[in-house]
């Protein structure tokens, strides 16, 4: 046995178009182009035309038909077919006069003429064809629905044609049919029963968007062959694609057979070019439809094709309606909003009525926010990853997301429907809309699922279904589907929701271009400002020591005193001006990051500060060893200076001592597990608790100026803006008098 | 105001000063005259009138009123023109290259000493707040550049 799995798509490569065959209700001829010498004729033209192949084949048409009747067939070959078909002809027989319809159609570099002998009855004149659809075509766009337009249709091709079942069948996405009219006489109706894709093999689909009607007048009929098979001119079978004789696969007949149908007609329904269903009809006995009436019937088939659009628009009008007021207030309020996300959010409600969606996730950037029910944020984002290749004009949709993506059977109870935007893909933003699992009953005529046969010896025969009983099946994961209007809302707010983006991002751009351009000019002018502050500040100073060096001896010591105070407050204002210009600098120079091994680090800060104090006594303690960290190697220099000069500093103790070390990241609740805490801790004086945030704050002090060596007070400030920078906090804990453990962390992560 | 030193035949050198502030200008002028050394100074208020001076252009068209410094003190952030701009232009110009400039300026931008040494500047100095460190930084410049270096021959 072969690996290939066998169903009735096996038939798609049954080449129907060109069986050599056709149906024995006619005769047809084929015709060299332009003489019309007959090439090729059905067997059975003793038949209808009392002529033996053999007599005929060689010959002008001419010998057939008389001279009004050539110059008939000359001017159908000028002109169009299609409004020229069927052509009266009739031959002689035994004195009488045999009429045909004749139908003609060229097929480089010949012509096929067809033969079907007239009834005595139904015979159309145009007058007639007229009367016969006038009605009919007003009362088809007259009908208020789809579903009411196709029973009109159904009732009207059997008043007319009188076949015992017409049903009006239609197509789904995936091929599979259901029949959505009916009109018949029969006791079982076949009214939504469903067919699996397989029962319309697609080159047959092909043939009736090719041919708008094809007849069957009597399903066990014997094929005939052509005489000779192949065509002289090509050498090939004969494409029979456009004859209405052309015979059927005998799969098909058996199908029919299977179904107790013996005739059958079809009727094509094509919308936007392409096949939207059938208009079938059935008869359990044999039944010739006339050309002329067949006519009709494909006439009326176009007029329903042309219909199947207006009346598509006018189905669920209130409901497109609503979707548009819904789009409008959207895009509305979502252009007022600051940013797409924040908008998106204020708008929970609106976005899944928008779609009648159950659950909605919106994406921008790393940001995700989701509404109602959807799936977990793991199971949105590797789906997204999956739907991104699968999206087609910035769209995905599926109503069974399990059948292509089988992650989705555990959340199908509230994803099986799941339709996807991409908005953009450069700012990352999708939004997703998610409806549940409807579990439901679909009718099948027969089972769909079993088209192949065994035979007794053991062999596989692919056959026609032969039950066409009613066989239900319960369809699990599958959502209701997207309707068309719904995907063109969500395709339009699509288009909306770009440009209100666009702005957006547009916007943020030049934001960003200001502060960048303000941050420029606040850094000059910092350094401009303290240009300006200092050179008055120095001649201040400068002043001051002139009188004092020049006139000492016109001054007393109450006089040089508060010279000499002039002098100590202009040198702090200049303090001042350094620490602020210093801290504003601090928050926007580039962090140059290293690595940087802080046991050295740590040591040569300690150094720095005794020998600047050589008077002070202190032990410094390092209980372990400190690590090598990513950082700004300056920065962090500093940090530590300021923290561990504080702790020397703040201290009335006669044994003073300073430690410095870490603890682990989880070692402390404050702190992100993924960071390291360092510390200093002091024996020093210790800081009220009331005082533990204030020390952070700019030139903020808790002592005298000239108290613990004095100060600017900005030393903390910039200590915090350190590890903030450094991804970092800071922070203090301290018991007055007993001492002080000032806490901060680097953050690993902002170290990649 | 300037003598000439009895011991040394040499003439009196001249220190070009390229200074706006009035009391930045008293204050050098009070530690120069201190020095040991005695240098004749020459003050211009800002950019155009020290290009003027150096390239003898304008009302310096005559060479005994603009003789050439051999050494250039000069402020950065000038009126007009600044001290950049001199740097620069006398940092490219062959003639003017040699003598050195020593740039005395209140601004410690790290930006501005870069691009100062990019221009070729001989030394950089941040003028201090502090009157005993002014008079020390001052009292040295001269006794670096007068005393313990060998300055060039300038063609006149």
């Amino acid at each position: 046995m072969t690996d290939e799995t066998i169903d009735l798509t096996n038939c798609d490569r049954e080449p129907i178009h060109i069986p050599s065959l056709i149906q024995p209700h006619g005769v047809l001829l084929v015709l060299k182009d332009p003489t019309l010498e007959i090439l090729q004729v059905s067997r059975n033209t003793q038949e209808f035309l009392v002529r033996q192949p053999e007599e005929l084949l060689g010959n002008p048409l001419s010998c057939l038909f008389n001279a009004m009747q050539m110059k008939l067939i000359h001017k159908c070959l000028a002109e169009d077919f299609e409004s020229i078909n069927p052509l009266n002809l009739s031959i002689k027989r035994l004195n009488k006069l045999i009429y045909f319809d004749g139908i003609l159609h060229r097929l480089d570099p010949i012509i096929i003429l067809e033969l079907e002998p007239k009834q005595a009855k139904g015979q159309i004149s145009f007058f007639n064809f007229y009367q016969e659809v006038r009605g009919t075509i007003t009362r088809i766009q007259k009908a208020p629905t789809l579903l009411e337009m196709c029973q009109v249709v159904v009732t009207e091709v059997r008043r007319i044609t009188g076949f015992e079942r017409v049903m009006v069948y239609q197509f789904d996405r995936e091929g599979a049919g259901s029949v959505i009219a009916e009109d018949t006489n029969q006791e079982t109706p076949y009214l939504d029963l469903h067919y699996p894709p397989s029962d319309i093999p697609k080159q047959a689909r092909q043939l009736y968007t090719l041919n708008w009607l094809r007849l069957i007048p009597d399903a066990s009929y014997q094929p005939l062959t052509l005489i000779p098979a192949n065509n002289p001119v090509t050498n090939q079978p004969l494409d029979l694609s456009l004859s209405v004789l052309r015979s059927v696969s005998p799969i098909h007949l058996e199908y029919l057979q299977n179904m107790g149908v013996t005739a059958s007609m079809s009727i094509s329904l094509m919308h936007e070019k392409k096949l939207w269903g059938l208009i079938a009809c059935h008869h359990s006995s044999p039944k010739y439809v006339s050309y002329n009436i067949r006519t009709v019937c494909e006439f009326i088939g176009q007029v329903m094709s042309v219909e199947l659009a207006n009346k598509e628009a006018i189905q669920d009008i209130d409901y497109k309606n609503q979707l548009k007021s819904l789009q409008t207030q959207f895009v509305e309020e979502l252009s007022q909003a600051e940013y797409f996300l924040d908008g998106m959010v204020q708008l929970k409600s609106q976005l899944l009525n928008l779609a009648s969606a159950t659950g909605a996730v919106i994406c921008s950037g790393s940001q995700w926010i989701r509404v109602g029910k959807t799936p977990s944020q793991e199971e949105v984002h590797a789906l997204l990853d999956w739907i991104k290749p699968h999206l087609y004009h910035n769209l995905f949709e599926t109503r069974s997301l399990m059948k292509n993506y089988p992650a989705a059977e555990s959340y199908k109870a509230i994803a099986s429907g799941v339709l996807a935007l991409e908005i953009s893909k450069v700012h990352h933003n999708y939004i997703l809309w998610f409806r549940p699992e409807i579990i439901q009953t679909v009718n099948w005529g027969g089972n769909p699922n079993k088209p192949v046969e065994v035979l007794s010896n053991g062999s596989l025969r692919l056959s026609p279904r032969k039950s066409f009983a009613l066989w239900q099946q319960t369809v699990q994961g599958c959502a209701l589907p997207w309707k068309p209007c719904e995907v063109e809302a969500i395709t339009e707010l699509r288009s909306l929701v770009v440009g209100v983006v666009l702005r957006q991002a547009d916007k943020l751009a030049s934001m960003n271009f200001e502060l960048q351009r303000s941050n420029e000019e606040l850094d000059s002018f910092a350094y401009v400002a303290s240009h300006d502050l200092k050179e008055p500040l120095r001649g201040i100073h400068n002043y001051a020591n002139f009188l004092m060096e020049d006139y000492a001896d016109v001054l007393n010591d109450d006089g040089i005193a508060k010279l000499q105070t002039l002098v100590r407050l202009t040198q702090r204002m200049e303090d001042l001006i350094n620490s602020l210009l210093h801290f504003s600098r601090l928050g926007r120079a580039e962090l140059i990051r290293q690595p940087v091994n802080l046991n050295e680090l740590v040591q040569q800060v300690i150094n720095t500060l005794t020998i600047a104090r050589p008077q002070s006594e202190v032990e410094f303690r390092i209980p372990q060893p400190l690590q090598i960290i990513q950082c700004d190697r300056a920065q962090i220099n500093e940090l530590f200076s300021n923290l561990i000069s504080n702790a020397i500093k703040y201290n009335d103790k006669p044994q003073k001592w300073v430690e410095i070390g870490f603890i682990e990241g989880n070692g402390e609740s404050k702190v992100a597990s993924n960071s390291v805490t360092f510390y200093v801790r002091d024996n020093g004086i210790g800081i009220l608790q009331e005082h533990l945030d204030k020390i952070f704050q700019i030139f903020r002090r808790l002592h005298g100026r000239d108290e613990f060596g004095g100060g600017t007070g900005v030393g903390l400030t910039i200590a915090r803006k350190i590890a903030e920078r450094h991804g970092g906090r800071i922070w203090v804990e301290s018991t007055p008098t007993i001492g002080s453990t000032f806490y901060f962390t680097v953050s690993v992560e902002a170290n990649r | 105001m300037t003598q000439i030193s009895a011991s040394t035949l040499q003439e009196t050198p001249l220190l070009l000063i390229v200074e706006d502030s009035n009391e930045d200008f008293e204050a050098l002028q009070r530690f120069l005259g201190r020095s040991s050394v005695a240098i004749a100074t020459y003050r211009c208020v800002n950019g155009e009138q020290a290009l003027a001076f150096l390239y003898r252009t304008g009302s310096y068209i005559e060479r005994q009123n603009s003789p050439r410094p051999r050494l250039i003190v000069l402020d950065l952030n000038l009126p007009g023109t600044d001290g950049r701009e001199v740097l620069r232009r006398i940092k490219q110009d062959d003639n003017l290259k040699m003598i050195p400039v020593v740039v005395f300026t209140t601004s410690n931008n790290p930006k501005d000493i870069e691009v100062c040494y990019q221009y070729g500047v001989n030394s950089y100095i941040v003028k201090p707040i502090n009157f005993a460190q002014l008079k020390r930084d001052i009292q040295m410049l001269v006794e670096y550049w007068f005393e313990v270096t060998t300055l060039p021959d300038l063609p006149d």
